[in-house]
Formats: structure tokens, sequence, C-alpha cells
């Protein structure tokens, strides 16, 4: 009556629950399960991500239907991108059976120094036991949390990056530091220095953050940055070659802001950017310009 | 960000991260791609009437979702002859046109500007 033998249940619980980098975190097996063949314990995270699900991206038929998009025909789609996980496994070892038997014990595992930080767009890290057995294989999961703090970002004083506009008025942003934690202020100036006599000139500073996909079988799908909040600077600053003007700003991160990350599927990257209007109706094109930082876990 | 920082001797490396859209360059199918490499427009219209052209538009979907968008393409395939040739019609019209209204100038460059002539008719 093997078909309706009770199964013994087993449970994975890890702790402690939230660890940081370098750290050590214990797995502990309770229970046991019988008539089993292999067991085996599984390190790593479930990737957050978004794919383009069917169809080539650049198809004609995707144009076809982005044309269609715009005359209104909003129920017809080709393709179209999806969320989705995936396991990415960082060690796994397999677990000693004795006579068909899995019994309980202890694991640990030290979280490696590149661990993504845990969060509902990028990684959930778990210990994960698969059970192959003669009856019901068992899958069950221990969570825990990767939180990063300050010390735990290897960041320096990134580059400016110039993603829109001619670049006739250089525009520099300076921060005390490149790593701030969720919910913080950024204080910091922006530095403009027209290259030649411009009509006058609106500033806004926000933050930016982007979450790319890149899959490492399905395939990837475009994404866009997303901007916070604007705070407008200046109204008619003046512009004109050989003055720099440094107008100082104050932007808060959010609260809930998932930290800077790179996994296997997707990662998260955050800036601060500026842009910069030019008054009047003339061909001077929006400046647009943004300086990578690392967002990491508000902790304590 | 820390995946910048050194490895430890006793952690495993990190795994290797796939490509964005922008990484991996255009996504087309085969068929398509052979299209887009025809420079001349004429032939290009002429290619994109390829039966094989109109199916490879169903190529990246799952098994039986691709066979049926397949069925649907060839049900509206005249509808596709039709839309190709009426472009052909529009863009030779209006390309005549433009052709006969900007020849004095065309002819101005060829003479006095012979190498921005060269380099407007490369493509």
């Amino acid at each position: 009556m093997g078909l309706f033998r009770r199964s013994t249940s087993i449970d994975v619980t890890v702790s402690p629950t939230v660890a940081v980098p370098r750290q050590t975190v214990t797995a502990t097996i309770s229970g046991s399960l019988d008539r089993v063949r292999s067991a085996r314990l599984d390190w790593g995270y479930t990737n957050f991500f978004r794919y383009h699900w069917a169809g080539h991206a650049d198809s004609a038929a995707a144009q076809v239907n982005d044309d269609l998009w715009l005359l209104g025909e909003v129920g017809t789609n080709y393709g179209g991108d999806r969320d989705t996980e995936e396991w990415v496994s960082v060690t796994a070892t397999d677990l000693p059976i004795a006579t068909g038997e899995l019994a309980g014990g202890s694991y640990d595992f030290r979280v490696p120094s590149w661990a993504p930080a845990s969060s509902e767009e990028i990684a959930r890290w778990s210990c994960r036991l698969t059970v192959d057995r003669d009856g019901r294989d068992v899958d069950a999961r221990g969570d825990f949390t990767v939180l990063i703090r300050p010390e735990d970002a290897d960041a320096g004083d990134e580059p400016m990056e110039r993603y829109d506009g001619a670049g006739e008025t250089v525009i520099d942003i300076a921060l005390p530091s490149p790593v701030y934690a969720a919910g913080q202020v950024v204080r910091g100036q922006v530095r403009l220095t027209p290259t030649a006599d411009l009509p006058e000139g609106d500033l806004r500073v926000s933050w930016q953050r982007h979450r790319e996909s890149h899959p490492l079988t399905k395939n990837p799908c475009a994404t866009a940055p997303v901007d916070g909040p604007v705070v407008k600077l200046g109204k008619g600053i003046p512009l004109r070659a050989g003055s720099p003007i440094v107008v100082p700003f104050e932007v808060t991160l959010p609260a809930d802001a998932a930290p800077t990350a790179a996994a296997v599927h997707s990662s998260m990257s955050w800036f601060i950017r500026a842009e910069l209007f030019y008054a009047g109706f003339t061909s001077h094109m929006t400046e647009r310009v943004r300086k990578p930082i690392v967002v990491v876990n508000s902790v304590g | 960000m820390s995946s910048a920082q050194p490895l430890y001797p006793d952690e495993p490396p990190p795994p290797a991260r796939g490509l964005t859209r922008e990484e991996r360059g255009r996504d087309v199918s085969k068929a398509q791609a052979e299209v887009e490499a025809e420079t001349s427009t004429g032939k290009r219209l002429l290619k994109s009437m390829d039966p094989r052209f109109v199916m490879s538009m169903a190529d990246g979907y799952p098994a039986v979702l691709k066979q049926f968008l397949q069925f649907c393409l060839i049900l509206i395939y005249p509808a596709w002859l039709f839309g190709v040739l009426a472009a052909a019609a529009i863009y030779y019209s209006v390309y005549g046109v433009l052709w006969v209204v900007f020849s004095p100038i065309r002819l101005w460059m060829k003479k006095n500007r012979p190498d921005d002539y060269a380099a407007s008719q490369r493509k």
C-alpha cells in the first residue's frame, strides 16, 4: 500500500534570515523522507526579469503592429514582453543518502561578495532542496534576504554620460559620494559651462533607475530608464561663454528603492540626471546628462 | 558594482550574464535579413513579396502558435501582395515627380560639387 502511505514532510529553514555579503548562513533541514534516490542542496537566487516572449523584436510584423497601435488598433499585438523568473545556482551539493532515507542536517553557505541584493525586481536568495524519490518528488526551499551595505559596494567616481543634446553646455554633476542608501537625500552640485553665448536655460534634476533585461537563453526585451520626480533648479539661467554656473541641488531617493545589482538575467542601475532646456524656439537641443550612483539598502 | 570586487578564493566566481537587446544587435528572421540587405528599393519590394518572407513573421513563436500564425499569414497573403504593390505604386510615382522637380538642383550639384554628388548617390 505504498501509494497511500503518508510521506513524511521535509522543511528547509535558513538562519539568519537577513545576511550581508561574506556572511555565512546556515540551512537546517528538518524532517525526513524515505524511498529517496538522490537529494541536492542548491544555494542561489531566483532572478526576476522581463523578456520578449515570442516573435522577432525587429520583425516587419512588429513595425506593422506599432503602426496599427498608433492608428488606435490596440487589440492586435505581435510578440510582446512578459515577466518571468529563473533559478541561478551558485553552489550545489549532493546530500548523502543512507538506505534510501534523507535525514535532517545543517549546511553552511557563505554569501559571495558579488551577490546581487535581494529585491522584488532582481533577486530572491534561497536554499533549495530537490529530492528525487520513488514517490512524489519534493522541492522545498528556505529564503533569506541579502542586504548590501555602503561598505559592501565597490564604487568609484563614474564618468558623466551625455545621452541627449549637442553638448553646447558642458554639464557636470559633482557628488560627495557615489554610494547612497534607499531613502537618502542626495546632495550635490550641477556645474554648467556654456561653450558659446546661448539662450537662457531651465535646469532640472531627478534620480533615474534602469532595470535592464539580459537573459542568457530567452530573448531580451527593450527596456527604458524610469525618471523620478523632477526638482526644478532654476528658470532663465543666463548661459554666457566663459562664465560657468554652479547650482546646488537635493534629490531624495525612494525609500523602497531596489538596490543597484548585477544578476545573470537582469540588472538594476541608478543615476542622478540633469536636463537643461534652452529658451525660445531655436535649434538648441535639450541637454540631458546622467551620473551613475550606487544605491544600497538602508540598514539600521 | 559589487561584481567588480576582487574575488575571494573561497567563493565561486559570478555566473556569466546574458546580453541586452542593444548588445545582441538587430533581431530579425533570416528571410527579413536578406530583404534588408538589398540596397535597391525595387528589389527590396520584390523580395518582400516572397511568401517565405511573409511566413518568416511567425518565426520565434512557440510550436502550434507558429503554425496557426502561418495559416493566418497564408490567408492574408493576397492582401499583403496588394499592399506591397500599392506601396510600390505610391513610391515610384512620388519618387518620379520629385526626381523631375529636383533634377536642376541635382545637375547643378553634379557639375559644381562632384564629391558631394557622388556621396549622395552612394547608398
